[in-house]
């Protein structure tokens, strides 16, 4: 059970076509000879997760590393190569999230709910403590679209940690709102990753708090997978990269 | 994966999902109609001020109109607008569907069929409620329903298909470009005046092929006049085989496309949306 294997990517790549146009995007669907640039995103990537392992994902801007945790979450597809998912995804994926933004933070969370296929009674159960969790008071009960970026993704995350995911993955989330939630959310992270043996994937810029909970990391530049090992020695590859490229 | 393999995805996907499939779709009505004071008052204001507005133009402007077999214009008009807003909603809500819901597409992973359904379901219920009210309106007019009302579900049901299908097919194509969204819009009003909607269409039918043609292969003339069908004309479905087949035949075309679309670019839609 501890050693099976729940997220393997094997040889994966994602190319991304890029148009010069909106238009020519539309007409590309009819006629084939429409041109187009590619983008490889992410060339040739394999690696393989075990159940409760927290990785790290480094890397600079446009690295590839969010465009691998969408293909584990299952939003956009690999160009070639395979890969496994096992387990109930829960995603953070920028910041807002998937939220509909008419609606309000309560409304959200039971969409949200139901869309994850959860019963009434279960999210009746989690509702206090997503909402106490996520700070919000009484904008809970206002739409969406009047939240700041913090707001949303305190909700987010609220939302996220606390619908019991076998895997959890965060993109950047943990860099945003004030210290005073970030610690919030690191423990409540480090809570579930210890407690139900939750595998967790996630992206920061801190390699600080990245050793805080992993002890795996992986970094990624310009689309390839360039270290895979102890997050100490990741973090330090980390900084190599950055600052060469600082120079 | 062959079309068959797709349909049956199709049928998977509404089968495994159909408890969020519902519960989206009264989440649309609520948000179609809870921004607004009166709320679900507009889903009625809206058609009984459009309907007036052509009456008035029609009947009183132009003098035209008259009796439809032996029902007033009035009625016969009502009868087959009544589809009308159903299908206008559709043929536009369809072509927006996924970039509306695109957060279903890009942050978590929904089954991407099952989204013109949602919208399509909204939009149905707000139409089944007008049909009720029509039929009141022709009881009160001296017009109590009569055996062939029985077909009305059916003809809401194909409706219903056709516009799923349609749905699926425009709203892939426009989540990969919004053109194709300004292309629809610009065309429904053409569709309205062109389809029999305000007019007789019978008329023109016998005068030449090329009009018996067109408004054989048009499915807004086929609901249209169905509807009087069930409500004016008192004909059966089955009763016009030619059209009926037309319609089947349009449909499978229509089904065909929207697998297609939705073969060709659900790998696709994720990184443009
Ligand atoms: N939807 C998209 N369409 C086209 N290019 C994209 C898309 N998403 C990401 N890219 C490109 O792919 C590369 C990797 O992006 P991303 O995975 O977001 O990197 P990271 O999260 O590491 O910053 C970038 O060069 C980015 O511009
Ligand atoms: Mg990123």
């Amino acid at each position: 059970m501890k050693d099976e294997v729940v997220i393997s990517f094997d040889k994966v790549s994602k190319v991304y076509k890029l148009y010069s146009s909106n238009k020519a995007r539309l007409l590309g669907i009819f006629i084939k000879k429409v041109p187009y640039k590619k983008k490889k995103a992410v060339n040739d990537v394999s690696f393989s997760i075990k159940r409760g392992e927290s990785v790290a994902l480094f890397g600079k801007n446009g690295a590839g590393k969010s465009t691998i945790l969408k293909m584990i979450t299952g939003v956009t597809f690999p160009t070639s190569g395979d890969i496994k998912v096992e387990g109930r995804v829960s995603a953070l994926l920028e910041l807002t999230s998937g939220f509909d933004q008419e609606f309000s933070g309560r409304e959200n969370i039971y969409l949200k709910g139901h869309i994850l296929g959860l019963k009434d009674s279960e999210i009746k159960a989690l509702e206090s403590t997503i909402i106490e969790f996520s700070e919000l008071e009484d904008y809970i009960d206002q739409p969406v679209r009047t939240y700041s970026s913090g707001m949303k993704s305190r909700l987010g995350f609220a939302i996220n940690v606390n619908i019991k995911p076998e895997i959890l993955i965060v993109d950047e989330a943990l860099s945003v709102g004030d210290a005073a939630f970030k610690n919030k959310c690191k423990e409540k992270v480090n809570e579930i990753i210890k407690n139900d043996n939750v595998t967790l994937l996630f992206v920061t810029h801190q390699t600080a708090v990245a050793e805080e909970f992993c002890k795996r990391g992986i970094v990624m530049k310009d689309g390839k997978l360039v270290f895979d090992g102890e997050v100490a020695d990741a973090s330090k590859k980390y900084d190599e990269l950055y600052k060469k490229k600082k120079k | 994966m062959s079309y068959f393999g797709l349909l049956k995805e199709n049928l998977k996907e509404h089968k495994d999902n159909y408890v969020q499939v519902l519960r989206l779709s009264i989440a649309d009505l609520k948000k179609t109609y809870h921004g607004a004071a009166l709320g679900w008052f507009w889903a009625i204001v809206k058609p009984v001020v459009s309907i007036f507005v052509y009456w008035f133009a029609i009947e009183i402007g132009l003098r035209k109109g008259g009796d439809v077999e032996g029902v007033p214009f009035v009625l016969w008009l009502i009868a087959g607008m009544v589809p009308w807003f159903y299908m206008n909603e559709l043929i536009v809500g369809g072509t927006e569907c996924i970039r509306k819901y695109s957060y279903l597409v890009t942050k978590m992973k929904y089954p991407v069929m099952t989204i013109p359904t949602h919208t399509n379901i909204s939009k149905f219920l707000v139409n089944a409620i007008l049909v009720a009210v029509v039929i009141v309106i022709f009881w009160i007019c001296g017009y109590p329903p009569t055996i062939y009302l029985l077909q009305l579900p059916i003809y809401m049901l194909m409706m219903f298909l056709f516009f799923n299908a349609w749905g699926l097919f425009a709203g892939m194509i426009s989540a990969i470009g919004k053109d194709f969204s300004n292309l629809v819009k610009s065309f429904v009003t053409a569709v309205f005046w062109l389809s029999g909607v305000l007019w007789d269409v019978d008329k023109l039918v016998e005068t030449n092929l090329f009009f018996k043609i067109f408004f054989m292969i048009n499915p807004v003339t086929y609901f249209s006049y169905g509807f009087r069908n069930c409500f004016v004309y008192h004909k059966w479905f089955f009763e016009e085989p030619e059209k009926l087949c037309c319609f089947l035949g349009l449909y499978v075309v229509l089904a065909f496309l929207s697998l297609w679309a939705y073969k060709k670019l659900r790998k696709e839609i994720p990184d443009v949306l």
